[in-house]
C-alpha cells in the first residue's frame, strides 16, 4: 500500500516535469483520447465507422456524383432490370422482341422442327395411351374428362415447345411487326433528351440498379434515398438527444418538485402508444418533412432524459460543483457549463444509437406510405413502393433494403463500439 | 400487496384519460374532415350529416358528449362505414391482432430464453456466436424489411407458405407463421441478449460459487439459483416488448394482409374516420398500459428486493 502511495506522489512529482519514471515524456490523456484508442481495438466498430464514412461520403457528393437524375422519367425505360453490361436500348429491343414472339407465336406462327413435332405427336399418343387404358376400348366413348385430359397434356407440351421456339427466334414474324422492331431501333439509335442543358443519348444509358415503375434509376435513388434517410437519422438523433438532455440535466440538477413533474411526464409518455400518435399526426396534418421530425423528436427523448438525469444526480455532489457553487455560479451555467459537458461521452453514444433508431422510424412511417412524398425517396418509401411488385421486380426491393441494412449494422456496431470505449464497465449492454 | 395493485390501478386511470385527450384534440385540430370528399355534397346535407354526428356542436361539448360515451363502453358509430359501429369493427378485428401478438410475444419468449441459456452455458462455442449473429439481425434489420425478404423467398420462390391470408382462410395455420415470426424476431434477439448477459452475471456470483461448493448438481443449480435470477431484466422487458409487437403490427399486418387492428388503423386515420381512429387508440393503449401493469406486479413477485408500500 505505502509503496503504491509511494508511487503515486512520485508521478504527482514527475507530472509537474513532464515525464515518468523512465524519464519517458508523459503525455496527459483526456477522455477522448482513451476511448479512441479503445475504440480502434475494436475491429467491428471501426468496420462500421468506416462503413458510416463512406455512406456519409456518397450522400454528401450525391450531386456531383456520375448518377443520374432521381426524379427524371421515362417511359420507355419502366422496370428494366439491373445490369453491368447491357444498355437500356439493348434491354428495351430484348424486352420488345419477347413481347411479339410471344403475340406471334400464339397466332401459331412458329417454325416447328421435326423435333418439335415429334415430342408432341408421342405427348399425345403417351397420353391418349394412358387416359384411354383405364375405360374402355381402345379409341371407343372417351368421356370428358378423359377428352379434357388429353387437350391439356396437348396444350402444355406446345406450350412448352412454343416457348423453346421463342428462345431460339424461331418465329414468323409479319412485315408489320418487324417495321415496329425497325422503327424501334431506329429510335434507340437516333432519340435524344436534353438533360441539363446537353443532348443526351437516352438509350445509351446502363441502370446497375435496375429502374422503378415510373422508369428512374434505382442506383441513383438508392443513394439520394440514402442521403435523405441519413440525414434525417443524423438531425433527428441530435435533435431528440439535445431536447433530453435539456429535461435530464434540468431535472436532475434541481431535483425536487421540478424533477418530479418531468419524470411523471417521461413516465407517462413512455406507456403512451407513441408511434400511434405519430401515425395519426402524419396522416392528419399532411406529410411535410418539418412535422415528421417534430412528432419524432417529440417521442423520442425520453430515454435520453433518464439517462442524463441519472448522470448529473450523481455528479452534481462533486467538488467541483461545489467550488462553482461557491464562486457564485448561476445553476444555469453550471448545469451547462460544467455538469453536461462531463456526461458528453454518454450522449456522443446515445447519439449514435439514436441514429439508426430515427432512420428506422423514418422509414416505418414511410413505408405506411406516411412519411418522405414523391418525387422524394428515403429507404423507407423505397422499400414500401417496391413490396406491391416485388415478384416480378425484386431487384426494386432489394437494393435499398440492402444499402439501408449495411448502413443500420454499421452504425450500431460503431455505437457499441463507442458505448464499449467511453463505459467499459457499462452493465446496461443491450 | 392488494393495496399496491390497486394503487397501480387508480394510477393507471390519468396516462389513459391523457391519451384520450390528447388524440380527441389531435384529431379535431386537424385540417379537413371526414366528410370533406372530392364532390362537395349540397349544403343542407352536409349539415344534416354534421348534426347527425354532433359536430355541428363547439368542441368542447363534443369532447365532453365522446368521454360520457367511452365511460358507457361506446366508442360511437364510424363516421366512414356505414354498416356497424365502431364497437362492432374492434370486436371483430381485435382478437386477430392479439392472436397474432401473443403467438409472436410467445415465441420471442420460448425461443429467446432458450437461446440465451444457451448460449450463455457454452459461451464463446458455435452455438453462441450463431444465435447472437441471429440476435444481431433481429435488432438491426428492420421488419418492413424482414417481412417483404421472408415473403419473397418463401411464399413466391420456394411457394412453401403462402404470401398472405388467414387462419380462417383456406390455408389454415400455417398463414401465421410469417408474420408472427417477423413479429417476434425482434422481441427474440433482445430478450436472448438479455438473458445470455444477465446469466452470465449470476453465473460469476458468490452464491452460485457457494452453491457449487456445497456439491450442488450443475442441473439444479442452473434451475433453481441461476434461471429465477437471471430472468428478472427479461420480466422488465415484456412491457416494451410488447409495445414493440404491438407498433409492429400496424406494418406486418399490412405486408401479410392480417384482417386485424393494424390494418384498420392506418386506414382510418387516412380516411379521418374520427372515431374508428379514436376507437383504436384507445384500444391500442389500453392493451399497452395493461401489459405494463401485469409486467409491473409479476415483477414485484418475482423479485424480493422490491416492497410493495
Amino acid at each position: 500500500m505505502s509503496s503504491n502511495a509511494l508511487n503515486q506522489e512520485n508521478q504527482i512529482e514527475n507530472n509537474a516535469q513532464g515525464t515518468n519514471e523512465f524519464d519517458q515524456p508523459l503525455k496527459g490523456t483526456s477522455l477522448y483520447k482513451d476511448a479512441w484508442r479503445r475504440l480502434k481495438k475494436n475491429k467491428m466498430a471501426i468496420a462500421g465507422l468506416i462503413v458510416v464514412i463512406i455512406y456519409s461520403m456518397l450522400s454528401i457528393l450525391a450531386p456531383i456524383l456520375p448518377i443520374y437524375s432521381y426524379k427524371d422519367q421515362f417511359m420507355d425505360h419502366i422496370h428494366l432490370p439491373p445490369s453491368f453490361t447491357t444498355t437500356a436500348g439493348e434491354q428495351m429491343l430484348e424486352r420488345k422482341m419477347v413481347e411479339i414472339s410471344i403475340l406471334a407465336a400464339k397466332d401459331g406462327r412458329v417454325e416447328w422442327t421435326e423435333e418439335d413435332l415429334l415430342l408432341i405427336d408421342t405427348a399425345i399418343e403417351e397420353a391418349r395411351e394412358k387416359f384411354t387404358s383405364a375405360s374402355s376400348e381402345e379409341g371407343e366413348n372417351l368421356t370428358r374428362k378423359e377428352k379434357d385430359a388429353i387437350a391439356d397434356a396437348e396444350r402444355t407440351i406446345t406450350r412448352e415447345r412454343r416457348d423453346i421456339a421463342i428462345e431460339e427466334g424461331r418465329v414468323i414474324l409479319s412485315e408489320e411487326e418487324k417495321q415496329q422492331i425497325e422503327d424501334l431501333k431506329l429510335r434507340i439509335a437516333s432519340q435524344t433528351e436534353i438533360i441539363d442543358g446537353k443532348e443526351i443519348m437516352i438509350h445509351e444509358r446502363k441502370y446497375l440498379f435496375g429502374t422503378d415503375y415510373l422508369g428512374r434509376d434505382m442506383l441513383a435513388r438508392t443513394i439520394w434515398g440514402g442521403q435523405m434517410s441519413i440525414a434525417i437519422g443524423l438531425i433527428g438523433g441530435i435533435t431528440s438527444v439535445l431536447i433530453g438532455l435539456f429535461f435530464g440535466a434540468i431535472a436532475g440538477y434541481v431535483g425536487g418538485k421540478t424533477d418530479y413533474i418531468i419524470m411523471r411526464v417521461v413516465d407517462i409518455m413512455y406507456s403512451m402508444p407513441y408511434m400511434m400518435l405519430v401515425i395519426i399526426l402524419m396522416a392528419l396534418f399532411g406529410r411535410s418533412i418539418v412535422l415528421m421530425f417534430v412528432a419524432l423528436s417529440l417521442v423520442s427523448w425520453l430515454t435520453v432524459a433518464r439517462v442524463v438525469r441519472g448522470q448529473i444526480i450523481s455528479l452534481k455532489n462533486s467538488e467541483y460543483v461545489e467550488a462553482a457553487k461557491s464562486m457564485g455560479a448561476s445553476s444555469g451555467r453550471i448545469i451547462f457549463r460544467h455538469l453536461v459537458p462531463n456526461t458528453f461521452g454518454i450522449i456522443i453514444v446515445y447519439t449514435t444509437l439514436r441514429v439508426p433508431v430515427f432512420i428506422q422510424m423514418e422509414a416505418f412511417l414511410s413505408f405506411l406510405g406516411l412519411g418522405i412524398s414523391a418525387p422524394y425517396a428515403s429507404w423507407g418509401s423505397l422499400i414500401g413502393d417496391a413490396v406491391e411488385g416485388m415478384n416480378a421486380y425484386p431487384w426494386r426491393l432489394f437494393f435499398p433494403a440492402i444499402a439501408m441494412t449495411i448502413f443500420l449494422f454499421a452504425m450500431n456496431f460503431l455505437g457499441d463500439g463507442l458505448r464499449d470505449a467511453f463505459d467499459p464497465q457499462s452493465k446496461n449492454k443491450l | 400487496m392488494t393495496k399496491y395493485i390497486i394503487r397501480r390501478l387508480i394510477g393507471l386511470i390519468p396516462t389513459l384519460f391523457i391519451v384520450v385527450t390528447i388524440s380527441f384534440f389531435l384529431v379535431r385540430i386537424a385540417p379537413g374532415g371526414p366528410f370533406d370528399a372530392e364532390r362537395q355534397p349540397p349544403e343542407q346535407v352536409k349539415k344534416n350529416i354534421e348534426a347527425k354526428f354532433h359536430l355541428d356542436e363547439p368542441i368542447p361539448i363534443q369532447y365532453l358528449r365522446y368521454m360520457g360515451d367511452i365511460l358507457r363502453g361506446d366508442l360511437g358509430p364510424s363516421f366512414r362505414y356505414q354498416d356497424h359501429d365502431v364497437n362492432y369493427y374492434i370486436a371483430n378485428s381485435l382478437p386477430n391482432s392479439l392472436l397474432l401478438g401473443f403467438i409472436s410475444l410467445g415465441m420471442a419468449l420460448i425461443l429467446g430464453i432458450i437461446a440465451g441459456i444457451i448460449s450463455a452455458l457454452k459461451q464463446n462455442t458455435c452455438m453462441d456466436y450463431t444465435s447472437m449473429a441471429i440476435a444481431i439481425i433481429g435488432i438491426t434489420v428492420p421488419l418492413f424489411v424482414i417481412g417483404p425478404v421472408l415473403m419473397y423467398f418463401f411464399a413466391l420462390k420456394w411457394s412453401i407458405l403462402p404470401t398472405s391470408g388467414w387462419i380462417t382462410g383456406r390455408y389454415g395455420w400455417v398463414t401465421i407463421l410469417m408474420p408472427a415470426f417477423t413479429l417476434a424476431l425482434r422481441p427474440f434477439a433482445t430478450i436472448a441478449r438479455l438473458s445470455r448477459a444477465s446469466m452470465l452475471e449470476m453465473l460469476r456470483s458468490d452464491f452460485i460459487r457457494t452453491a457449487q461448493a456445497k456439491g450442488l448438481k450443475d442441473s439444479v443449480i442452473i434451475r433453481k439459483h441461476v434461471l429465477k435470477g437471471s430472468l428478472l431484466p427479461v420480466v422488465s422487458y415484456l412491457g416494451p416488448a410488447f409495445a414493440s409487437i404491438v407498433t409492429g403490427s400496424v406494418v406486418v399486418e399490412q405486408i401479410f394482409r392480417v384482417p386485424g387492428l393494424g390494418r384498420f388503423f392506418v386506414q382510418s386515420a387516412i380516411n379521418r374516420d374520427y372515431t374508428l381512429i379514436m376507437g383504436t387508440v384507445i384500444v391500442y393503449s389500453v392493451i399497452l398500459i395493461l401489459m405494463n401493469f401485469f409486467v409491473d406486479i409479476i415483477y414485484s413477485f418475482l423479485d424480493p428486493r422490491i416492497t410493495y408500500k
